[in-house]
């Protein structure tokens, strides 16, 4: 008798349980269908005609690349170009050149050895084929140049020894006053493009800082170097001995090392990276870690030994009785390369 | 009265502007003459390695013509009469030598794009297949790449990078592809987002050269250049295994040339091989979950890899070297082809005279190209393979680093340790008969490509202004010296 059956309570019941299973077996196919979709709308699949589009022209996946602990403090890196000025508060450099020059472009990032392209100066009016000349600045951290070199002097000296024979030497290195602070100037021409090329180099901060002016006119570069005179520089500034100091810390190579070292927690990178991550590192007058600069990491790199290097504490440093910071390198990752190069290119081919 | 004014100040703008044209340095197009400035080069038939045409060690030429005819070998999905089966079911073209092809077999894009011609050549249907919008008949063969996957409502997500090969074309409606159906990436909707970038296959003259070059040597390279007063940095991309130096493909991604050919041959052609075992989804069809539908799995009906070494010739030759390369897999087959190609030989007089190809090259030297374009990185370590791989310089104008390129042209794809701004010095030799230029072919302008190597973020900015600064007949020689090579 299944009609009275139709009509109890339990019947009703029933029906509930029903459409409560309609509603949840819509549910569960909608979201199977949506699943399903998913690569369809989600992967290499898109029919969405109003979808955002990505800037053109933009780095937006970088490598290893530079940051630092804070955003505050300045780093070689952050020197900007703004009406005809170049300033770099971490060189404590100000650099006025000629109003009709300026910079198109800015530089890449720092390299892993630490060489920076700090700004590329050019006149204004560059037109396509056309240039008269270029200041190219450019820091190297003497921490971790692939030269042998320890001072800017050297740096210098080093390229003239190992200047290629498409070039000839113009005036070999030599010491100038440039704005009342100590440079290094060397000067060299490539005869077949007659290119003009005057290297001006000081030491700031253990980086050999150079100016590079290039141009076909002798005379252009000399009226750049005299407009350089209106440079400030900071009192240190010298070719072999630009250390930092005063209300700068310090800089010391290989500072981590030995009893320096009080506490030291190793940091452990678990990815497998094959590239060298250079560090600089700001200790306090107490021996705590103040600031953490990478020239060149990865983020999960540049994570994991931020966290490792605020633990680390060393022997407050000592000078002249009272206890300085401390600017010094470390290198993590893939062990530095041989700095001694061997000649390979057929320079002249 | 104002016609006569206007047709004075025309005449007076073309006195002056038209010799300026006439004066201007412009490249001088592909180079003509003998094909890779071989003697005995042809479009089918590039010349080995001095020591392979010599037949040392026995049977090396055999190997290089075996590799060499797999190189333009059709692929087909099933049943091939040639038993070369396994093409995709996702693939860009169904043989390496269509686009490795300018000037000859080995090279790079040809003039005539045989990507556009696909449906016209029955290759792929057109009623389950789209050229996309990207591919023209006398453009670059291109493979495509999403830097970024799309989120569901379809726009880029750059928390979800991708950067994998997306295949243009499926095997769909093939009458040897059974009932597979696939349906293509969404080309237009990713130009829309510009969530697009492009490749153009890497000639591999010369391959077996730069693979024989130890690390230490392209170290003590880079270590030389570290003092040079242009603003170049420049690192090297390693293999993700073993640590060493990877110096194959755009990004210098590649390890070794049997690993470049088994990528090539799985992810341009579909065809899995002894490296990459599967048939290969889409990077979204892999990481999203659903994978390839069954109905396009072992389309080949041969089992996976696809492609195999063979445990007895496959040849009924009386040569027994003949027989032997036969057991090879096509991946090593082709590997040994690209690693036993002779570089391209520079013109010395070709184009504008040899006083001005020399000129060009000083000049290439002084303004710093060759800083990263190094000429020659002497030299390879010893061979066990054949003798001209070994001891040799090698005369690639690359070192082999990767260095930053800036907003200008960079695909933000990132491949090992490059990142997106970051390209492999392109190696130089042959490019006087190349057509296309850059990692995406943008060009086929050597001016503009020059040109394209400044930008914010740019390692090669500084060089380029330098090349700026030459005169116009001093630019003419240096591009006349690049189309030498």
């Amino acid at each position: 008798m299944p009609r009275p059956f139709l009509f109890c309570p339990k019947r009703r019941y029933m029906q509930i349980n029903f459409t409560r299973y309609l509603v949840l077996l819509g549910f569960s196919l909608a979201l199977l269908a949506s699943a399903q979709g998913a690569p369809q709308s989600g992967g290499d699949f898109s029919s969405n005609p109003d979808a955002k589009k990505l800037p053109t022209n933009t780095i937006l996946v970088k490598g290893a690349w530079s940051s630092a602990s804070d955003s505050a403090t300045p780093l070689p890196e952050t020197g900007k170009v703004a009406q005809s000025v170049y300033t770099n508060p971490y060189f404590g450099l100000t650099y006025s050149f000629s109003p009709d020059w300026t910079e198109k472009y800015s530089g890449p990032p720092p390299s892993d050895s630490g060489y920076y392209v700090l700004a590329q100066i050019r006149p204004a009016n560059t037109s396509k084929g056309t240039s008269r000349g270029s200041i190219l600045i450019t820091a190297q951290d003497l921490f971790f140049t692939l030269t042998p070199a320890t001072s800017a002097l050297e740096l210098v000296n080093f390229t003239t020894a190992n200047l290629s024979t498409d070039y000839q030497v113009e005036q070999p290195p030599a010491e100038v006053r440039i704005a009342g602070h100590s440079f290094v100037r060397f000067s060299y021409v490539s005869p077949v493009a007659q290119l003009h090329w005057t290297v001006l180099a000081t030491q700031i901060r253990c980086h050999a800082v150079q100016f590079v002016v290039t141009s076909r006119e002798t005379n252009l570069i000399e009226t750049v170097i005299q407009e350089m005179n209106r440079m400030s520089l900071p009192n240190d500034a010298n070719p072999t001995s630009g250390m930092g100091g005063s209300d700068l810390p310090v800089c010391i190579k290989d500072y981590v090392t030995g009893e320096n070292v009080t506490e030291r927690v190793d940091p452990i990178l678990t990815e497998r990276r094959f590239n060298p991550v250079p560090v600089r590192i700001v200790i306090d007058k107490e021996g705590k870690v103040k600031h953490i600069h990478f020239l060149s990491a990865f983020p999960e790199q540049a994570a994991v030994v931020t966290d490792a290097l605020w633990q680390w504490r060393f022997k407050p440093y000592i000078l002249d009785g009272h206890p300085v910071e401390v600017e010094t390198g470390i290198m993590f990752g893939h062990p530095p390369r041989a700095t001694t190069p061997r000649t390979t290119r057929v320079a002249t081919e | 009265m104002k016609i006569v004014k206007l047709g004075l100040i025309l005449a007076i703008l073309a006195a002056f502007i038209v010799p300026a044209i006439a004066r201007a340095q412009s490249d001088p197009g592909v180079r003509p003459g003998a094909i890779n400035g071989q003697s005995g080069a042809t479009a089918t038939n590039p010349l080995p390695l001095p020591s392979v045409l010599q037949n040392n060690p026995a049977g090396s030429l055999e190997f290089f013509q075996n590799g060499l005819t797999r190189f333009q070998a059709v692929e087909s999905v099933s049943n091939s009469p040639t038993g070369n089966s396994g093409l995709g079911p996702r693939f860009n073209l169904n043989q390496c030598s269509g686009c490795h092809s300018q000037p000859s077999i080995g090279g790079s894009s040809p003039a005539s794009n045989l990507e556009f011609q696909v449906i016209a050549n029955g290759v792929v249907s057109g009623s389950t297949n789209s050229i996309p919008s990207f591919l023209s008949s006398n453009g670059p063969t291109r493979e495509a790449r999403f830097p970024f996957f799309f989120n569901s409502n379809g726009s880029p997500n750059t928390n979800a990078p991708n950067g994998g090969v997306e295949d243009l074309f499926t095997v769909s409606g093939r009458s040897d592809a059974g009932n597979c159906s696939l349906p293509q990436p969404s080309f237009s909707t990713a130009q829309q987002t510009n969530n697009i970038i492009f490749r153009i296959p890497t000639p591999v003259f010369g391959a077996g050269l730069i693979e024989n070059i130890d690390d230490s040597t392209l170290l003590a390279n880079h270590s030389a250049q570290a003092s040079n007063n242009f603003g170049i940095g420049g690192t090297f991309n390693h293999n993700g295994n073993d640590g060493t130096i990877a110096r194959f493909g755009w990004k210098a991604q590649n390890k070794s040339l049997v690993l470049f050919s088994g990528e090539a041959y799985n992810v341009e052609m579909g065809i899995s091989n002894e490296i990459f075992g599967q048939d290969r989804p889409l990077p979204g069809e892999d990481q999203l979950g659903s994978g390839l539908p069954s109905s396009c799995l072992n389309l080949s009906g041969t089992g996976y890899p696809e492609d195999i070494t063979n445990f007895s010739p496959t040849v009924s030759s009386s040569d027994s070297f003949a027989q032997n390369a036969s057991i090879n897999s096509d991946v090593v087959a082709f590997a040994e082809f690209m690693r036993m190609l002779a570089p391209p030989i520079p013109s010395s007089t070709t184009p504008g005279g040899a006083t001005s190809i020399s000129n060009g090259r000083a000049l290439f030297n002084s303004i710093g190209c060759a800083t990263c374009h190094t000429p020659t990185i002497n030299s390879t370590q010893p061979s066990n393979i054949t003798s001209s791989l070994g001891r040799s310089p090698v005369s690639a104008f690359s070192d082999i680093e990767i260095h930053h390129m800036g907003t200008g042209l960079t695909d933000n794809v990132s491949q090992g340790g490059a990142g997106g701004d970051q390209f492999r010095t392109a190696p130089l030799w042959g490019l006087g008969q190349r057509i296309f230029f850059l990692h995406d072919g943008r060009t086929s302008n050597l001016l503009s490509a020059i040109e394209a190597h400044q930008s914010s973020g740019s390692e090669a900015t500084q060089v380029e202004e330098n090349f700026d600064a030459l005169s116009p007949s001093q630019q003419q020689d240096l591009l006349n010296f690049l189309r030498s090579l």
